[in-house]
């Protein structure tokens, strides 16, 4: 695992935030492992980032509230936080690898619309972080794998974000490239 | 013999746009042949079979491998094994040229190498072809590694060094998008819609599914 201090920080701060209902915070902290995530290929930092990034969303729309097994789910989602800081700050590599698991786990463990809902959550949450991590400039396919995504999730949201509009992106006057598309049809 | 290797993301634009038929036409109008690797008909096809959301455009895109349309490389004399061991080469070379953090940076994946690997093997025999790949880092690298090194910097802000003697011969290759192909096929008349806007609509229709083409790119274009 890669950065140990740095993803116990975030936990910590992640806590305060769900606590504090700050959304804005957690999309934040989302975003800060994902450095070390895609220079790394460490699926820990990104399986964090994924975690926060749902829970910002579970904690912004309220509705979720409204089921009835939601406040069992979420103080559980909440131990399996509180049981990876403990394991990070104990040094225990494993048992943090496995309360990271335990949050998909408590997901698998609900039924009907909330399971549902919350899985659909945690899905968008993978494209999102995946569009960042390709927004690094890794390609599309290491990210696809690296976030565990099809490129064709990952096709669509990417070309709704502002990504091919950076100019560094532009390695060949678009008219060159015209060029080699229709040469390559001439007969 | 002319030949377009077409990575993943160019051929998943295509099925998300529902413009197959506009592919082949394209096909028709080209004397040579559409070539896929292994490891794209993979992501293309195969996975996204398993995909409820995406069965379908697998569904069409196999129709397409049916069709002929598209082919595999056997069709054009490559072997697998052969795309195979150049492909590990090229993953190896390439994902040592960019340093961040003492770390070397694994930027590209299979399907985008096994891309560039066919179209090394295809020029050594004297094969003329272009690679069609949306998703712009295997571009970048191929065609301005530099700028893939300044865009790491800005992103990951820590100093990233490059090591051009790692780079794996891409500099010869050329590289196309979806967005240059619908252009193509609107220039020679092969799409059916009759407007004004259809070129507009047809670039900024690849540029939404990932074509990786700038605002102002897809304005020049349609004044060329």
């Amino acid at each position: 695992m890669q950065e140990r201090d740095n993803i116990l920080r975030i936990l910590r701060e992640t806590k305060t935030a769900i606590e504090k209902e700050d959304v804005i915070s957690l999309k934040e902290l989302s975003n800060q492992t994902l450095h070390t995530a895609s220079i790394y290929r460490d699926t820990d930092n990104i399986g964090i980032a994924v975690i926060v990034y749902a829970l910002s969303k579970l904690i912004e729309r309220k509705n979720y509230r409204m089921y009835k097994n939601w406040p069992k789910f979420f103080k559980r989602f909440n131990l399996c936080l509180d049981r990876a800081i403990i394991a990070l700050e104990k040094n225990q590599d494993k048992y943090f690898v496995s309360q990271l698991k335990c949050v998909r786990k408590e997901i698998g463990s609900l039924t009907g619309n909330l399971k549902k809902h919350i899985q659909e959550v945690f899905r968008k949450a993978e494209i999102n972080k995946a569009s960042r991590v390709y927004e690094h400039g890794i390609s599309m396919q290491q990210t696809a794998k690296l976030l565990g995504i099809s490129i064709w999730d990952l096709a669509e949201y990417a070309g709704q974000t502002g990504i091919s509009d950076v100019n560094l992106s532009i390695t060949l006057p678009v008219k060159n490239r015209v060029k080699i598309a229709m040469e390559i049809f001439e007969k | 013999m002319k030949v377009i290797i077409f990575d993943s993301s160019t051929i998943i634009n295509f099925t998300m746009n529902g413009l197959l038929d506009v592919f082949r036409e394209l096909r028709r109008n080209f004397q040579g042949k559409f070539i896929i690797p292994r490891s794209v008909k993979y992501e293309t096809i195969d996975r996204p079979l398993n995909i409820k959301q995406f069965e379908l455009g697998a569904l069409s895109i196999q129709r397409l491998l049916e069709e002929k349309v598209i082919e595999l490389p056997e069709a054009v004399q490559v072997k697998d094994e052969e795309i195979i061991i150049r492909t590990r080469e090229l993953l190896k070379r390439a994902n040592k040229v960019f340093l961040a953090r003492n770390e070397f940076m694994h930027i590209i994946d299979e399907g985008e190498a096994s891309c560039l690997a066919l179209s090394q093997i295809l020029s050594e025999r004297g094969i003329r072809n272009v690679i069609a790949v949306d998703e712009r880092t295997t571009r970048m690298l191929g065609e301005v590694p530099e700028n893939l090194r300044k865009l790491f910097e800005k992103k990951f802000h820590t100093e990233v060094k490059m090591f051009k003697q790692e780079m794996p011969g891409l500099e010869n290759i050329k590289f196309i998008r979806s967005s240059e192909l619908v252009y193509v096929a609107w220039k020679k008349g092969l799409v059916k819609m009759k407007s004004s806007k259809v070129l507009d609509a047809l670039l900024y229709a690849t540029k939404f599914k990932g074509s990786s083409i700038s605002h102002e790119e897809i304005e020049e274009i349609k004044h060329l």
